[in-house]
């Protein structure tokens, strides 16, 4: 009998253990007022690198790191070049640049501060530059132009300070650059290594000065003011915050997390404001995504951003498979052209990116849509679906088919849609000219190392996310002989002529000789387009004044937490 | 009070669970850097110099052997796993300690189920043999440990947090995520039940079978020809001696639940070192991979000297 109580007791306390309920599920609406929790929460996948301005690299660090530092210029929510610490926005008209295009003048505002109080000077604008170039990561090359990088930048080095940059008041900046570069301001504007540090913050803890709470002096709206690696951060507003509009905000939670697929049923028990945001547009999975559009209640909340990123597929220009693949004419180009031709974009984008919800065919070039030298739609002739050219350029180059036996496609586990897209494609390449192609699928790091040593013998992935919105950018990191990424060691004199000519040109002038650039990486067949990516993003309806442009996710300073 | 012998016991089993770390923290340093890619890769590829500073910074640029010294001579005199790769200047010696204990605990827990669920079902099924009882009980054990614990734990996440939200309007669910570094109370119990599920069954299933051998030996029949109540006969006398094959799984048992926590942690976002060992493998964090590793091999050393110690407590016939 007591064992019966016993059973009876142990299934109850069980049941009350499992159904333990956790708060009332009141519904969210956009409330007229704004809540008196000010807190802002969402997950991001993978922990931070680095929120050092010379080392920052990762999606993820840049768009957590804008609302901590500021620079000279930055980008508005609608990717304009706006200034920041600067009173203007240097120009021709206001005499912020030279006649002859090689000086350039920076005014500060002079109420500027760091989190600690000290007020920002152009000396602090100066040490960071220099220290951002000194450092040669990521971004700190961006400084190339200016008189003195060479000697900063050399190997071993004692030279800390580009001569280039100097103050001619306490409030004035000014570069000098070694020739005409118009990609200096979109530089300075987007990017990391540009914003302004405060020495005695380096000085103190120069390894971890900018992951320490308390340690990393900000010059933006938003301080760390926790964390715990792997697991979470915390920002909170910055009582010294100098700008006129001041943040609504009061703390930032952000969960690091390992699958996204749970943090989305945790966004939807209103355990997160919002999820995407924080650099993750791209990384929720596509089948939850594609679930929640065809949800009445929860597509509601799904927000689609374009973003900056286009995936194609390189070949082999000049390793092992360069007889086969390379060449700027003959039977290499026609092999090229042909797999691009048998591609039906349209069903490769229905199929392999859940409908098109997060990625779009690429059929206007390889810089992504919305980008500023960009194509236009269904402009890139070999982004065509043509298989009768298609199967005619196979015959002619492969006529016995012993060229494109055994060819393997290689592409990465990165991101969930590399695979799917790769599937689609050898799936298409199948159907369509009855070729086998074998998928190779490798992590992500032994990906890299082979794409980097150019040890990949044939088709695979290639993409590219903007760094900014210029066609240098891309052209200068990929297309060009020898880039730095141009992971086919693809190479024609002709794209680098109109390359190099157009980055010394003002913008205006520029995109027509981009365009003609891409217009002969078009008759090269020098990869096969595929898409565009797109991301997406949740927020609840009572989370105000969020979102994101194609680049990053929107300041933090102008979201507000209405009443719900 | 613990004997003189137990005590030379239990430090030279401390003895050999050191030397087990230092040669698996070999081997998976060995084996770890040799695995292409490694974390300071990227698709922008970096400036030669900024690249050759980091190389320098990590030791990467050594030659394999000298690499291989410099780490042996910090863990084992400073017990220093060094630094991460990916996020730069962070001490990974406080960081894996901090992933053990959440790791622990919720390893603690599960084993706690285990255990007590485990033979609690075993115990019913066995008392109740051939009854309806039985039948739901072994039927349950079955497709306990023929599910994968990843399996398991979809179905609950999906159950309990995704459809009863739904079916409840928010009213009653288990919050999904944990916060905090260990977690709310609400948080515990689904990943525990998840992780220790499967172990729970086999549990199950061996102490049904080892009460069933008990309770038709003579002794039992004594005592309840003696009058003793059910309950004092199968708590007093037969659970003990039912228990021993019982223990003698646990350190299997145990271990499964420890690397077993990978994939929970994983799937229910706990930050143990469970979460730490595929991140970092995926990244090439090399230090934290061996960190890892090296942890792992205490933790198993450690949970398996204490089940050789339980057994003392339960024979007193073993003694070491």
């Amino acid at each position: 009998m007591r064992l019966r109580k016993l059973k009876g007791a142990a299934l109850l306390g069980v049941t009350s253990v499992v159904l333990a309920a956790c708060g009332g599920g009141s519904t969210s609406g956009g409330g007229t007022g704004l809540a008196a929790n000010q807190t802002l929460s969402f997950p991001i996948d993978g922990d931070i690198g680095s929120f050092d301005p010379a080392e920052i690299n990762a999606e993820t660090d840049v768009v957590l790191y804008q609302n901590l530092f500021e620079g000279l210029l930055k980008l508005d929510n609608n990717l304009n070049i706006v200034p920041d610490i600067a009173t203007d926005v240097p120009s021709d008209t206001n005499g912020g640049i030279s006649s002859d295009g090689l000086t350039y003048t920076f005014h500060l505002v002079k109420n500027a501060k760091f989190s600690d109080g000290n007020p920002i000077t152009c000396k602090d604008a100066v040490y960071s530059w220099n220290r951002s170039a000194a450092d040669t990561s990521a971004y700190g090359s961006d400084f190339d132009h200016v008189v003195g990088y060479d000697k900063v930048s050399a190997k071993g080095s004692t030279v800390k300070e580009m001569s280039g940059l100097t103050c001619s008041d306490d409030y004035t900046l000014v570069a000098k650059l070694i020739s005409p570069w118009p990609v200096f301001l979109t530089e300075v504007a987007f990017q990391p290594a540009a914003v302004v540090i405060e020495k005695s913050a380096v000085d103190k803890d120069p390894t971890n000065w900018w992951g320490t709470p308390g340690e990393e002096i900000s010059s933006g709206p938003f301080v760390l003011s926790a964390r715990t690696p792997g697991q979470s951060l915390d920002f909170s507003a910055n009582s010294n915050w100098w700008g006129s509009t001041k943040p609504t905000l009061k703390k930032i939670h952000i969960d690091i997390v390992k699958d996204m697929s749970s943090a989305l049923v945790k966004y939807q028990q209103g355990g997160y404001d919002t999820i995407g945001f924080g650099g993750m547009n791209s990384d929720l999975n596509p089948d939850d995504v594609y679930a929640v559009k065809n949800d009445a209640t929860k597509s509601k909340d799904l927000h689609e951003i374009p973003k900056t990123r286009s995936i194609w597929v390189a070949f082999d220009f000049k390793g092992a498979g360069a007889a086969k693949w390379g060449g700027l004419t003959g039977a290499g180009h026609d092999l090229r052209l042909a797999l691009s031709l048998a591609v039906d974009r349209n069903q490769l984008a229905d199929l392999a990116c859940s409908h098109s919800l997060i990625c779009k065919p690429a059929t206007g070039g390889l810089i992504a849509k919305g980008l500023k030298g960009y194509m236009g739609d269904n402009t890139d002739p070999t982004a065509k679906f043509d298989l009768a050219t298609a199967k005619q350029l196979l015959k002619s180059a492969d006529p016995t088919g012993a060229k494109l036996k055994g060819t393997v496609y290689v592409t990465d586990t990165n991101k969930a849609v590399y695979k799917n897209v790769a599937e689609q494609l050898i799936s298409q390449w199948k159907t369509n000219l009855g070729i086998d192609v074998t998928e190779q699928v490798v992590d992500h790091s032994a990906f890299i190392k082979q794409y980097t040593s150019h040890s990949i013998p044939g088709p695979h992935r290639e993409g590219w996310q903007a760094d900014y919105d210029h066609p240098q950018d891309w052209f200068d990191n990929l297309f060009i002989c020898g880039a730095s990424s141009n992971g086919s060691q693809f190479c024609d004199p002709q794209v680098d002529t109109l390359a190099k000519k157009a980055d010394t040109e003002p913008l205006a002038q520029a995109i027509p000789d981009y365009q003609a650039a891409e217009t002969q990486l078009e008759k090269d067949a020098a990869f096969v387009p595929l898409v565009y990516t797109s991301g997406d993003i949740l927020w609840h309806s009572y989370v105000q004044d969020i979102g994101a442009n194609s680049f990053n996710d929107w300041y933090w300073l102008g979201i507000k937490i209405g009443s719900h | 009070m613990v004997s003189r012998g137990a005590l030379v016991y239990i430090g030279q089993r401390t003895v050999l669970i050191l030397f087990t770390a230092v040669a698996v923290s070999s081997i998976v340093f060995l084996a770890i850097h040799r695995i292409p890619g490694d974390a300071l890769l990227n698709e922008r590829h970096p400036d030669p110099t900024a690249e050759a500073e980091l190389l320098h910074h990590y030791h990467l640029d050594l030659p394999l052997y000298r690499q291989y010294t410099l780490f042996v001579t910090n863990l084992v005199f400073h017990g220093d796993f060094g630094e991460s790769l990916v996020n730069r200047g962070e001490q990974l010696t406080p960081l894996l300690l901090r992933e053990a204990t959440v790791s622990l605990e919720i390893g603690l827990i599960a084993l706690i189920f285990t255990i007590g669920v485990g033979v609690l079902l075993g115990v019913f099924a066995a008392i109740r043999q051939n009854t309806w009882v039985d039948y739901t009980l072994t039927t349950t054990s079955v497709i306990g440990y023929s599910m994968p614990n990843f399996v398991i734990a979809t179905f609950l996440v999906l159950v309990f947090s995704k459809l009863m939200y739904t079916w409840t309007n928010g009213s009653f669910y288990v919050p999904e995520g944990w916060d905090g570094t260990y977690g709310l109370l609400s948080q515990i119990p689904v990943p525990a039940f998840a992780l220790g599920f499967p172990y729970a069954s086999i549990v199950a299933r061996l102490t049904r079978a080892s009460m069933l051998e008990v309770i038709r030996q003579d002794y039992i029949r004594t005592a309840e020809a003696k009058g003793l109540k059910e309950r004092v006969v199968i708590i007093r006398h037969a659970l003990r001696n039912a228990l021993i094959p019982v223990i003698t799984i646990l350190g299997p048992l145990t271990i499964g639940i420890i690397t077993g926590g990978v994939v929970i942690e994983n799937v229910f976002n706990i930050p143990g070192l469970g979460k730490e060992f595929v991140t970092s493998i995926i990244t090439r964090d090399y230090n934290i991979v061996i960190g890892v590793f090296t942890v792992y091999a205490v933790l198993i050393g450690m949970a398996n000297l204490g089940v050789d110690l339980v057994y003392t407590v339960l024979d007193p016939r073993i003694r070491y």
